[in-house]
């Protein structure tokens, strides 16, 4: 990995993929400041009529829902949650699984075979109805999606991580580490941890994208955060309002944002696995 | 030969044990979950303020709920063992019976869903690692991306909006026409009403299973091509075609390995398209009970995916041992 190619970031299609990112990163930072409407302030037009499903153009630029709400607005803010919850829950899945793959890869033995049992076990696991389950549980939050998306999708990282660490921990480096006295958290951490860096942030970005899908997801079967408005939570009105067959401006922005910024990050993430393992690009 | 054999025999019971812990670990977690957790069953039903003293004693008196946690436990798994899955709190019916019928309906839609993407997955795959073209590489890139991007209920919504509300070709979800009555000869094929709800749901879940079985497809194929056999069977002057059959044949096994871990994440899917098709089944069925708090259903039905799941992917596991003779030495 060179610096010039950290730098360029590869391909036309990573930089395509980095620019969409940056872009919604940028909106969702700016979102409080861009917003015409309040977007959960229900409009009128005139004296007392409410704005319902107006299409767009006019003084709603991507038109009004059901309830006379400001649709931009809506779309502005719901980047928020989509991102943070996205960029939050692939920390957290990523930090659990490299820890998990670490001490097990490590260790070998005894802790290796419990952690890749409890592994094997959270692959056995079909994720989302599962997560459908926990949310409903734990009462919907944004925390509660955030820590339900992370207590199963660590188990793929842990997987990739352990097959590395096993193949590092044989090699000179750490053995001279270890004859040099380093201690086992030092060798793991200081000399093992650089070399599993990148696939480390490209599971970061996969994590998100997953993350991202799975917040929609949840959101769209009204387990969202009721006071939050997110891409997802703007289907599940739609939808639940009957207001798919009649009001395209309401269904496909949100469904469009969610796609692109998926799109976005996997083109980040398949461009970091070129600059990551060269050898693909072969 | 027999020790082949008794090799053999000792991995399948191995895998079953590991099926079988996978279950238990489930089955206890679910458990755990539906007591500890915040919004639990019985809290929501005596907790409300809605029912007198007496009525709250005698209802945790009948529901065993002052019995030790491991009494409770013990109860719970015998009756799981047997197939007792308890009460609907809301149907008032035997849960078994509430959920058989939500089965079917599940594996009426997914079982094609997954065999044709699979099958759609393994030609087109085929076919983009084939064609080593720039179009075709990149044609397959954007299908890839595109596809593995888009969230499945939104997928549902479009292909509604489109081919239901929009053409009108198809009804717009259900299982079947309420008081459906054949007019032409075609209608009076049997099947013919349930086949036509089929349509629209089985085409979503495809557009959005396809995509990881093409790739991997596709990525096997890139590499088959390289393969010894391959420039062989081009040497013996066989057509494009028939080597690209014999490569493809030989590329197969990765996504073979593919479809236990497909089933898990085909459930995500399964459970959103059943809502946006209103699909009656169980995870339409999950949905609903979670959201009136029927938890003795819900807790059932997701019992009853994860052991298809842990069942499929044992399954998986065996059949790629038989087809490939390496795994068998390990």
């Amino acid at each position: 990995m060179t610096e010039r190619g950290l730098l360029r970031f590869g391909t036309p299609s990573g930089r395509i993929g980095l620019a969409m990112f940056a872009a919604f990163c940028l909106v969702a930072l700016a979102a409080p400041w861009l917003l015409p409407y309040d977007p959960l302030a229900i409009n009128y037009v005139g004296e007392r009529q409410l704005a319902r499903l107006r299409p767009p153009g006019g003084a709603f630029l991507l038109g009004t829902n059901y309830y006379g709400r400001d649709i931009l607005s809506q779309i502005l803010i719901g980047s928020r949650v989509s991102i943070g919850v996205g960029l939050l829950s692939a920390l957290i899945i990523v930090f659990i699984g490299t820890n998990v793959g670490l001490v097990a890869g490590y260790y070998r033995g005894r802790i290796d075979a419990l952690l890749m049992r409890l592994t094997d076990i959270a692959f056995g696991i079909p994720f989302f109805p599962f997560a459908v389950l926990l949310v409903a549980l734990l009462k919907p939050s944004i925390w509660n999606i955030i820590i339900t998306i992370s207590c199963l999708l660590w188990r793929s990282v842990a997987r990739v991580t352990r097959a590395q660490v096993l193949s590092l921990r044989e090699r000179a480096f750490v053995r001279a580490a270890r004859v040099a006295g380093a201690s086992d958290l030092r060798i793991m951490y200081v000399h093992i941890f650089p070399n599993i860096l990148p696939m480390v942030l490209l599971y970061v970005a996969i994590g998100i994208a997953y993350a991202v899908l799975s917040e929609a997801s949840l959101s769209f079967l009204g387990f969202g955060d009721p006071q939050v408005v997110s891409w997802g939570s703007m289907l599940y009105d739609a939808y639940t309002t009957g207001s798919i067959s009649r009001a395209w401006w309401w269904t496909l922005p949100p469904g469009l944002c969610i796609t692109l910024f998926v799109i976005s990050v996997f083109l980040i993430a398949r461009d970091w696995e070129l600059i990551a393992n060269p050898r693909l690009a072969t | 030969m027999s020790a082949e054999a008794g090799r053999g025999a000792h991995r399948l019971a191995a895998r079953l044990a590991q099926s079988l812990l996978t279950i238990w670990v489930l089955v206890t977690l679910i458990w755990l979950m539906f007591r500890l957790l915040p919004g639990d069953p019985t809290t929501a039903l005596l907790g409300t303020g809605q029912l007198p003293p007496d009525a709250i004693q005698r209802l945790r008196k009948a529901w065993a709920l002052d019995d030790p946690w491991l009494v409770q436990y013990l109860r719970y798994l015998a009756n799981l063992v047997v197939g007792d899955l308890g009460l609907s709190f809301v149907f008032r019916e035997p849960v078994m019976k509430i959920i058989a019928p939500a089965l079917v309906n599940t594996l009426l839609l997914m079982v094609p869903a997954v065999t044709i993407s699979v099958m759609l997955g393994v030609v087109l795959g085929a076919r983009l690692g084939w064609r080593r073209g720039a179009l075709s590489e990149v044609a397959g890139n954007i299908i890839v991306l595109v596809l593995r991007s888009l969230p499945a209920f939104w997928i549902g919504i479009i292909v509604l909006v489109i081919f239901s509300y929009t053409l009108g070709w198809f009804p717009i979800g259900g299982i079947r026409t309420p008081a459906f009555f054949p007019e032409t000869w075609i209608e009076e094929i049997p099947g013919y009403d349930v086949a036509r709800h089929l349509v629209l749901p089985v085409l979503a879940a495809v557009l959005y299973f396809v995509a990881d079985p093409l790739m991997i497809m596709r990525t096997a194929m890139l590499e088959a091509r390289t393969e010894d056999f391959v420039a062989y069977a081009q040497a013996r002057g066989l057509s494009d075609g028939d080597v690209m059959r014999i490569a493809r044949a030989n590329a197969m096994l990765p996504v073979v390995t593919y479809v236990g871990i497909m089933v898990s994440f085909a459930f995500g899917g399964q459970v959103l398209l059943e809502v946006v098709f209103s699909w009656p089944g169980m995870g339409r069925l999950m949905v609903n009970s979670v959201l009136q708090r029927d938890y003795p259903v819900a807790q059932a039905a997701f019992l009853l995916m994860a052991v298809l799941v842990v069942g499929v992917n044992l399954a998986v596991d065996l059949a790629y041992a038989r087809l490939d003779p390496r795994i068998r030495d390990d």
